[in-house]
């Protein structure tokens, strides 16, 4: 250990690890790595997305190795991808070409398309369930047999061309141009950034953080308010492609899954359209909907408040875990010498001043 | 027959056990083999659109492995996503084997129709499967 002049320790800290790993492995002996990718979907999830590498099993043995601790996880992970090269940059994905698994418009009753609850507790009580599950027992078959996917079904025209088709929404298309998208992974974002860093910064961000923050949008001190409305959450498969290094042609190479959710916001400010809404996106790696719907929310909170308001700073500078925790991690490490220093400062202001409250100044006051 | 766009998409998909034993029945003959970039993990950074401003940003990484090979002087070309080197590779040799025009080939396009078949099966039991949850929410008045 060798950390802000403090040194040695190594026996304890090997002690510590192995304390660790010992406990940790001894109580998932039989845990294979696809137990706890289909077991703890959701917070496997969560990391790929805060780290910003998806595969599954890479981060289910991290969340492994974390003890279930998603930060720590996200940091493992985090770290793991930093030593990769990049083999190449995806030809741009269309989000329209995501095959649903999932996919709700609470805006609306009747969407183009179904609404397909998918895999969800949403509509179900919280109530603890204490009974010992028994995996082997067969489900009950279903009473119907479903009608074959069409592409409508699998692939649903999205809410806000809905919108678009009833001159409904305001039209931001070719406002910037095709411009080349920030990379946050070779080039920290400082306001002002353009939407594809504070976007990127979003999808890789720490999910309650972005929560948090977009909860301090709509009630903190701010005074950002605005109306909610969800238009549409997705979770699906989106198709990944490179260029062919031979023909130069694009080819599929394989496909992941994200959660894509699209806010509306009802105008109602001085020198903005009021007879129109505008709509915020947003999309992470995985299945996160409380992140995708954050994010879409804080997109629209950005493009109307963000430069007369913190919001786009603490976006890009602030939402970031592996920061955040990384930095409160920190604290925990040895900083005697800084602390002492301190310590030595009080003192010597202390002695200062009791020497001074001994003299005093010509006109008879306590010099301070 | 596939295109070599199609068949790439395929073999990225296929069965890692049905590739590497495919590559080594096509490599039993002898043919001289070289590996050109040997199989490597890494990521491909995912760009998408958005489809509010029809802006690009970055997503994030996806794991992925790519390798490329020569086999009787035709290169073959493969990448996969996660990180199965030897599949990866497996991949390679087989693209090269029908870039050759090799005796393999045929039985690498059958692989390639398995495959599809496969994924179609994959498509429709994830659909059945979610099926019945298409919902019909009555509206209160």
């Amino acid at each position: 250990m060798g950390y802000s002049g403090a040194r040695g320790g190594l026996a304890a800290i090997l002690a510590a690890e192995r304390l660790v790993r010992d406990k940790r492995d001894a109580a998932a002996a039989d845990l294979a790595p696809a137990t706890v990718v289909g077991a703890f979907r959701l917070g496997v999830d969560r990391v790929m997305g805060e780290a910003g590498l998806y595969h599954e099993q890479t981060a289910g043995a991290a969340f492994q190795q974390a003890e279930g601790d998603t930060m720590e996880a996200t940091h493992l992970l985090r770290a793991h991808r930093s030593r990769l090269p990049r083999l190449a940059t995806s030809e741009p994905i269309d989000p329209d070409e995501m095959t649903v698994l999932r996919r709700i418009v609470p805006a609306f009753r009747e969407p183009d398309g179904p609404q397909l609850l998918g895999r969800t507790t949403d509509y179900t009580a919280r109530l603890l369930d204490t009974a010992v599950r028994h995996p082997t027992e067969p489900e009950p078959e279903p009473a119907h047999t479903p009608r074959p996917a069409t592409a409508a079904m699998r692939t649903p025209r999205r809410f806000l061309d809905q919108l678009r088709k009833m001159d409904l929404v305001v039209e931001h298309r070719g406002e910037h141009g095709d411009a080349e998208p920030h990379d946050l992974a070779r080039f920290p974002a400082r306001p002002p950034a353009p939407r594809s860093a504070v976007l990127s910064a979003m999808s890789r961000a720490e999910t309650g953080g972005l929560v948090g923050l977009w909860y301090r949008s709509i009630l903190g001190p701010d005074g950002n308010i605005h109306e909610v409305t969800l238009g549409e959450v997705r979770h699906g498969h989106l198709p990944l492609r490179v260029r062919h290094p031979h023909t130069g042609n694009p080819v599929t190479v394989g496909r992941f899954r994200a959660t894509e959710a699209e806010a509306i916001e009802d105008l109602d400010g001085a020198e903005e359209q009021r007879d129109k809404f505008d709509v915020g996106y947003g999309l992470c790696l995985g299945h996160n909907e409380r992140k995708a719907i954050a994010m879409a929310n804080l997109d629209i909170a950005n493009r109307r408040f963000g430069r007369s308001s913190p919001l786009e700073q603490l976006l890009l500078m602030t939402t970031d875990g592996l920061d955040s925790t990384g930095f409160l991690e920190h604290l925990k490490l040895p900083h005697y010498v800084t602390f002492r220093s301190m310590v030595e400062r009080k003192q010597a202001m202390r002695a200062n001043t009791e020497t001074e409250s001994r003299s005093t100044e010509p006109w008879g006051r306590t010099c301070r | 027959m596939f295109s070599r766009e199609a068949r790439a998409e395929l073999l990225a998909e296929a069965d890692p056990d049905a590739l590497i034993a495919l590559a080594d029945q096509c490599l039993a003959d002898g043919a001289p083999v070289r590996v050109l970039t040997a199989p490597e993990v890494g990521c491909v950074t995912a760009q998408v659109v958005d489809p509010v401003a029809a802006e690009r940003f970055l997503l994030g990484d996806i794991l992925a492995c790519r390798a490329e090979v020569e086999l009787a002087g035709h290169r073959g070309w493969a990448m996969r996503l996660g990180d199965d080197r030897a599949a990866v590779l497996a991949a390679a040799v087989l693209d090269a084997e029908v870039q050759a025009g090799r005796s393999g080939a045929a039985a690498v396009d059958e692989l390639c129709r398995r495959t599809q078949q496969a994924r179609a099966a994959e498509d429709d039991r994830e659909w059945a499967e979610i099926a019945p949850t298409v919902v019909e929410f009555e509206e209160l008045t």
